[in-house]
């Protein structure tokens, strides 16, 4: 059984312009010791998946729809009796089994408390301990997360560290109950690109040494590239086609995922590579359009593309897309 | 490399008092010191670095929104440090700036076409308001947008266009040489590759030539002729894209390109980096020596105590005392 299950979530947002539908029906599952990448432009949805799945939307947002299944627990909002029920659940779970690393340090961390202080809150509050043992427990990952001199700067306050230092305090209170599963919601687009590499590194090293899932949202095709077995890439509150590394890299069979790819510079060739850039721009999920929604943009649009969504096609065990061009049906429906 | 460069800095340094209070010690950031490159017309020179290592100041410093307090800048070979009156004004409409924020490079209260007419009234380029209107239509074509974009607010646009249309005012006054403050690092992926495409066909177009900054690697590799690596203030490293790309010769350039998450999961998981410990020292109080000397895994005690001076290695200019015969 999958660590985490999401089947069909339908996430909107109300507006006084109506309801943004922010996501629109995603299925993903993670297994145990995976790393999973959802790579996507902004407001493609993919932030609020997983706040939808965590319960940290913001105050005009409601999952419509969707059923949640996490550690063998069910999490759907919609199943508990009462909001409260949910949320003392959702506090039980968040900071715990579920840990949560956001794009940036300085609004995620406390800035009138000493690091100390929001180190140790989230060990006492999910374990029986003692302050000192919780303490003991917040050295030893201060340490972990490569921290120089953790005993002195346990006592000082977020401003007195750099950048990089507040994303590895940040990811210690994450993994501080060691953690199933870790939602980096991106973690590094903040930072340097050698302080980058860092953080990047030490997620790595969490991954193989803690057997912890991770789910990594970014917008970044090189930090995926490097750290995740499987990569989802969502558009328009879809996920559009999802698969391993080498199937997305390689075998790319979404118009959106070869666009993005033909987007992007790869250094590592020597020829002049043209960049072919993608026309428009994102749709308005205000209203979205009827059928695919990358209809607006994709060059190889036929008329289906624009009345119907296209359903899911699948290749492989892992791999799956959902495009007309590559449903059976929309050929003959085109001629 | 007959050719004369169409912008040539030498040992340019800016540097900001930041003293606070009027008795305490007095404190300058160096935050560019001792820098020299040249542009060639019709080519692009990239300038890459990390946050804090000056490389905006020095696009600043050459639209002259800085003055330096030392070196000389020569643009077409005149020295922009006296310049004035008429001079100075041609200077200005010949070296634009594109903005990296294009949310806050646009005036939110005028319009598209109010904007773009702007410089052309300042530098009075056109007679009549039938030129100039001509002359913005035709610019908002160049850059990719609509005619009937003119009278809309940049509020009506995405951050895609809204950056076409700072290009766009830029190109009003047919400059020469265009500063691009990391143009392109507030958009997405499938926006940055439109507006890098943009500045290309322009820049063949019109032959102009661009300072390009950014810390995306990948981009300024493919948009770049030559590359600069900046670190604290200093060129560590200049040359051609693709030698500094596959042989970095400063420990730092190394260290920099292998930090880059390269789009390709072979490659990229099985890359080994070089992983830099510790932080970009303070510009304030920076090493007396190299000042890579505290993250550099090669450093020797010359380096903490003796500054490198530029020396060309090939086809590039290094500072660093490994290469010194």
């Amino acid at each position: 059984m999958p660590l985490l299950e999401i089947k069909n979530m339908v996430t909107s947002f109300y507006t006084e312009q109506g309801d943004v539908q922010a996501v629109r029906g995603v299925s993903l599952h993670v297994d145990q010791g995976e790393a999973l990448g959802i790579v996507g432009e902004s407001g493609s949805g993919k932030s609020q998946t997983m706040y939808s799945l965590i319960g940290l939307l913001a105050d005009n947002g409601q999952v419509k729809e969707g059923q949640f299944t996490f550690d063998g627990e069910d999490i759907t909002p919609s199943s508990f009796a009462s909001k409260r029920e949910y949320e003392d659940k959702m506090r039980k779970i968040r900071g715990n089994t579920m840990g949560m690393i956001f794009q940036d340090p300085m609004t995620f961390l406390n800035p009138v408390l000493k690091i100390g202080t929001q180190l140790v809150e989230p060990i006492m509050n999910h374990n029986n301990c003692t302050r000192a043992e919780a303490t003991a427990r917040a050295l030893e990952l201060m340490n972990h997360v490569g921290i120089p001199s953790p005993e002195k700067r346990i006592e000082q306050y977020p401003f007195e560290f750099s950048g990089g230092m507040r994303q590895r305090i940040v990811i210690a209170i994450a993994l501080a109950n060691s953690p199933k599963l870790v939602i980096a919601d991106e973690p590094t687009t903040a930072l340097d690109v050698t302080i980058q590499a860092q953080v990047l590194e030490l997620i790595d090293e969490l991954k193989t040494n803690s057997n912890s899932a991770i789910i990594m949202i970014t917008h970044d095709l090189g930090v995926v590239a490097k750290l995740c077995d499987r990569i989802a890439i969502m558009y328009g509150g879809k996920i559009v086609e999802i698969g391993t590394d080498k199937e997305i890299f390689y075998e790319p069979k979404h118009p959106y995922t070869t666009g993005l790819l033909g987007c992007i510079a790869n250094p590592e060739d020597d020829e002049e590579k043209v960049l072919h850039p993608i026309p428009g721009s994102p749709p308005d999920l205000l209203n979205p359009p009827k059928g695919c929604p990358f209809v607006d943009r994709c060059e190889k649009a036929m008329l289906v593309c624009r009345d119907y969504e296209p359903a899911v096609t699948t290749f492989s065990e892992t791999h799956q897309c959902s495009c007309w061009l590559l449903d059976e049906r929309a050929v003959n429906y085109h001629e | 490399m007959s050719e004369a460069p169409i912008l040539s800095v030498k040992n340019l340094k800016t540097h900001f008092d930041v003293t606070k209070g009027i008795f305490s010690k007095k404190q300058i950031v160096k935050a560019v010191d001792d820098v020299s490159f040249d542009v060639m017309p019709n080519s692009t020179f990239g300038l890459v670095g990390e946050s804090g290592c000056g490389k905006t100041t020095l696009g600043r410093t050459i639209v002259k929104l800085y003055n330096p307090v030392a070196g000389s800048i020569t643009y077409k070979g005149q020295d922009i440090a006296h310049l004035k009156g008429q001079e100075l004004k041609k200077y200005r409409k010949d070296v634009q700036m594109i903005f990296q924020d294009p949310y806050a490079s646009l005036n939110p209260r005028m319009t598209v076409g109010e904007i773009i007419k702007e410089p052309m009234d300042i530098h009075n380029i056109y007679n009549n308001d039938q030129e100039r209107e001509e002359r913005v239509v035709e610019l908002l074509r160049i850059v990719g947008l609509k005619p009937d974009h003119i009278r809309r607010y940049p509020a009506e646009f995405s951050g895609g266009q809204r950056q076409r249309i700072g290009i766009a005012r830029a190109l009003a006054v047919d400059p020469k040489f265009i500063v691009c403050d990391e143009p392109i690092s507030a958009l997405d992926v499938s926006i940055q590759a439109q507006v890098v495409n943009l500045l290309e066909q322009i820049q063949h177009d019109l032959g102009l030539s661009y300072l390009f900054i950014a810390h995306d690697l990948n981009m300024v590799k493919h948009i770049s002729d030559t590359i600069g690596v900046m670190y604290l203030g200093h060129m560590v490293e200049s040359g051609p894209a693709n030698d500094i790309y596959h042989r970095p010769l400063h420990p730092y350039t190394a260290a920099l390109l292998s930090a880059i998450p390269i789009p390709d999961p072979n490659t990229a998981k099985a890359k080994r980096r070089i992983v830099l410990e510790g932080e970009i020292p303070s510009p304030i109080n920076p090493p007396a020596g190299c000042p890579f000397s505290t993250r550099c895994q090669k450093a020797t005690n010359r380096c903490q105590t003796e500054r490198p001076e530029p020396i060309q290695v090939g086809t590039r200019l290094v500072s660093c005392h490994l290469y010194e015969k």
